[in-house]
């Protein structure tokens, strides 16, 4: 691979499953632009968070309706958007996230920890600004070293 | 995918191979490395199999000849060019393969996978 910015796109139906062909995928990838197995691991559990959020909420599993993923690869950096067709619209605005002990208070709703997850996961997440009509867009980038050790 | 499908290990790694070399025809030959125009493959599965299409954008376009021929060992020993094996291998890794021009103007590998059941 080359060290320039490159993208990869993937699409497939919204069914529980397919999500796991695209964690292989990715996972490979990050791989080869050598982050570490336990990255890649992080990596893999967040995406397929992201895409099972996707295809339950944003498409309703409706199986016609695709889940795109774009990959953008620079050389230390790799940055995955997660798109829906947004037959269920979440505003980004409205994702103010509560904190676990929030929602273990029952202070805040239970739902939304897989992106909870997700954020302890890749070094960025969060929904990319849309409007109803245009889908939902959830991205997630990973460094390499990673950002938080290196701000840390 | 393939795996998950229920293929054995060595068919997987048939279609591993195959598929790498059809992308790599793709990016080498139809798209003449330029990063800017892309590789599209598409995977359709069945009950009876896996196919998986592979269209480049096609500055080149395939001669037909190259798809027909069978590289002669000796013939390419004693040439510059050591390429030329990889339409033959997937050939001989797939069960049913066919070229043509893809929507993009491109060429278009599509190489079918039984499911043996």
């Amino acid at each position: 691979m080359s060290h320039t910015q490159a993208t990869i796109e993937m699409m497939f139906p919204s069914e529980l499953g397919y999500e796991k062909i695209a964690r292989d995928a990715i996972g490979t990838l990050a791989r080869n632009m050598g982050f570490d197995a336990e990255r890649v691991e992080d990596l893999r559990t967040a995406l397929s968070e992201a895409c099972i959020n996707a295809i339950e909420h944003g498409n309703q599993r409706q199986a016609h309706l695709r889940i795109h993923i774009t990959c953008t690869i620079s050389r230390n950096r790799l940055v995955i958007v997660v798109s829906d067709e947004g037959l269920r619209f979440h505003p980004a605005s409205r994702l103010a996230t509560a904190s676990i002990e929030q929602k273990l208070a029952g202070l805040a709703s239970t739902r939304g920890m897989g992106l909870m997850l997700i954020g302890q996961l890749v070094d960025e997440c969060g929904f990319l600004p849309s409007r109803p009509g245009q889908g939902n867009h959830f991205r997630l980038a990973m460094y390499n070293p990673p950002r938080r050790s290196a701000t840390a | 995918m393939a795996k998950r499908m229920g293929f054995a290990a060595d068919r997987v790694d048939s279609l591993r191979t195959a598929v790498s070399e059809a992308v790599t025809n793709a990016i080498e030959h139809g798209n003449q490395h330029d990063s800017a125009m892309k590789v599209v493959v598409v995977f359709t599965g069945s009950d009876e199999g896996l196919t998986v299409d592979v269209a480049d954008q096609g500055r080149k376009i395939l001669d037909h000849a190259v798809t027909e021929r069978q590289p002669d060992i000796h013939q390419v020993l004693h040439s510059d060019d050591k390429g030329g094996w990889g339409i033959w291998l997937i050939k001989e890794l797939m069960d049913e393969v066919q070229f043509s021009v893809a929507p993009t103007g491109g060429n278009k590998l599509r190489m079918v996978i039984h499911l043996d059941r």
